[in-house]
């Protein structure tokens, strides 16, 4: 089936971020395909690549990358939810600061509609 | 095309849920005229009427609610019992038109979605 993904929980602090990638991964692994991940609200933080977890612990944001690599998946950040946030990529760098992971993409609000609409399942974490 | 559910649960301006909640819903209202919105639990506090939220430094997003009905959007609903427990009468909502219903029609109503998002 057809998945569509909607992230709306931070890389660290709540557990819907972890628990939305670790169901990615089981629904390519049941022969699912996911048409889109979208990350909203507090979940652009996801593509913050300042993240700095304790070495011993779980990096979120490199799974996503890896994940979003090996399987060619589009990772989609709402741009308006993220500047807000103070995740800025090359673009819109402030003094020549900016923290966006490039294997993420910044995405607009139509992107999410369409997969809503377009979609089999939508699971919305 | 599926047809969407846009729930609003949480109470505005203390979180930003309801208004990215609202700019998800018109950005998809853009694309679909088949959309339900439902305000259930704290989320029917969008309803009242006369929110002052610029005296705490928020914006004004609820007046956007109007915006519905020039996207032809007109299943709106609220949960009659959240409102009541509240204490929101019809005397203190604005001017959204909506039907407030109780829970056994309220999820009848959900039922006809094909997929439901909350904020």
């Amino acid at each position: 089936m057809r998945y569509a993904l909607l992230v709306t929980g931070p890389a660290y602090g709540t557990q819907n971020a972890t628990s939305a990638w670790m169901f990615a991964k089981a629904l390519l692994k049941a022969g699912h395909s996911i048409i889109s991940i979208f990350f909203y609200q507090e979940a652009v933080n996801n593509a913050n690549r300042l993240i700095s977890p304790a070495s011993d612990e779980h990096n979120l944001i490199n799974e996503w990358v890896k994940l979003s690599r090996e399987e060619n998946i589009a990772l989609n950040i709402c741009v308006s939810a993220a500047l807000r946030r103070g995740v800025v990529d090359q673009d819109h760098a402030q003094d020549g600061l900016y923290n966006f992971h490039p294997q993420f993409n910044f995405s607009g609000l139509g992107e999410l509609a369409t997969s809503l609409l377009t979609c089999e399942r939508v699971v919305q974490f | 095309m599926n047809s969407i559910a846009f729930i609003f649960k949480t109470a505005p301006h203390g979180s930003s849920s309801g208004r990215e909640g609202l700019d998800a819903l018109l950005a998809t209202a853009a694309l679909s005229e088949n959309i339900g919105v439902f305000f259930i639990g704290d989320g029917v506090f969008h309803l009242v009427d006369a929110q002052q939220p610029n005296v705490i430094y928020a914006r004004d997003y609820i007046t956007t609610f109007k915006l519905l009905e020039l996207y032809d959007i007109e299943n709106v609903y609220a949960c009659q019992q959240s409102l009541m427990m509240r204490g929101i009468g019809e005397q203190a909502m604005g001017c959204l038109s909506l039907m407030a219903l109780p829970l056994g029609n309220l999820q009848q109503q959900l039922s006809r979605y094909d997929k439901m998002i909350n904020f």
